[in-house]
């Protein structure tokens, strides 16, 4: 009779520490995501400052809607997307991948390309 | 020659690159970041009166008409300064419908700022959670957002509008 209280209490304390380190866990994983998504956004009344970074009104209300729409099971890209409806791409430090960004991304490769012909030009001729 | 023929169309494409970048960022004013529904349908919201819950604005009401919508609070002095010119602009455009939205403000402080400096809008919404705001893309007051008849929104100011900005911006699309 002792021996079966003693399970009982056992297997309670067992699946509780289970289910608190679990939730903590979780806890945990949410705000380290916030804060990576957040370090990406722009805070649009600072200067130079990341959401996460600035205890501005607009960053501290987007900080808990990033908190809201990921607890809510909502991925970081639709998360992005939602605010860039709202407040532009401004909003991203880093530029979205689409036709109209497509030369700034690329920019840097031809400006890297004309370099090597530069000074492949360069050195060919000083060899000659 | 035949640096020439290699040098050419390195030296056209820097060109093509640098007007092409010209043109990306001409008049980008990183003050002024572009608004991301300009030009676009006026977004969902419902929100009671200030006055009465019971009353309700949805956007279906404010369709068919041109509306000022301006966010506002009793806690922003930048909103003070532009008040005087709501009841300019209610004067010299009574076709125009004013629906201010009062943003994240206790309903007493609301009302008493109303009542000091006087009301100006047909309605006033409530915005106690900001969410409204959010909708609209504001992220600081006061905003202030143009509607043509069909619900879309034709201009948008940040900040506080001044006599200029009346004249030379706001009126002329009205």
């Amino acid at each position: 009779m002792k021996s079966s209280h003693f399970f009982k209490i056992l297997n309670i304390a067992v699946l509780s520490f289970i289910f608190f380190t679990f939730k903590i866990y979780a806890i945990e994983s949410i705000d380290e995501r916030v804060k990576n998504l957040t370090l990406e956004l722009r805070c649009m009344t600072c200067q130079n400052q990341s959401i996460y970074d600035s205890d501005a009104e607009f960053s501290n209300d987007i900080k808990k809607i990033v908190k809201q729409k990921l607890q809510e099971g909502e991925s970081e890209r639709d998360i992005k997307k939602f605010l860039v409806e709202r407040y532009g791409e401004y909003i991203l430090f880093r530029p979205l991948m689409n036709n109209y960004n497509v030369f700034l991304w690329i920019f840097p490769f031809i400006l890297l390309i004309f370099g090597v012909f530069f000074v492949l030009i360069k050195t060919k001729r000083k060899k000659v | 020659m035949s640096r020439i023929f290699i040098l050419t169309p390195l030296i056209v494409l820097l060109i093509i690159c640098i007007f092409s970048l010209a043109y990306l960022l001409s008049g980008k004013d990183p003050n002024k970041p572009p608004s991301a529904l300009l030009n676009k349908d006026v977004p969902i919201f419902e929100s009671s009166s200030l006055y009465n819950s019971k009353n309700v604005i949805k956007t279906k009401d404010i369709k068919n008409k041109k509306t000022l919508i301006n966010f506002f609070a009793s806690w922003c002095s930048p909103c003070k300064i532009e008040h005087p010119l709501f009841f300019e602009i209610r004067k010299k455009h009574p076709e125009l419908y004013l629906l201010g939205f009062n943003h994240k403000d206790p309903t007493s402080d609301a009302k008493k700022y109303l009542e000091d400096d006087g009301n100006p809008y047909h309605f006033v919404g409530v915005d106690s959670d900001g969410l409204i705001a959010l909708e609209f893309g504001v992220f600081g007051l006061p905003e202030t957002y143009l509607l043509n008849e069909d619900g879309v929104i034709i201009y948008k100011y940040m900040g506080p509008i001044t006599k200029d900005i009346l004249k030379n911006e706001i009126e002329p699309l009205l």
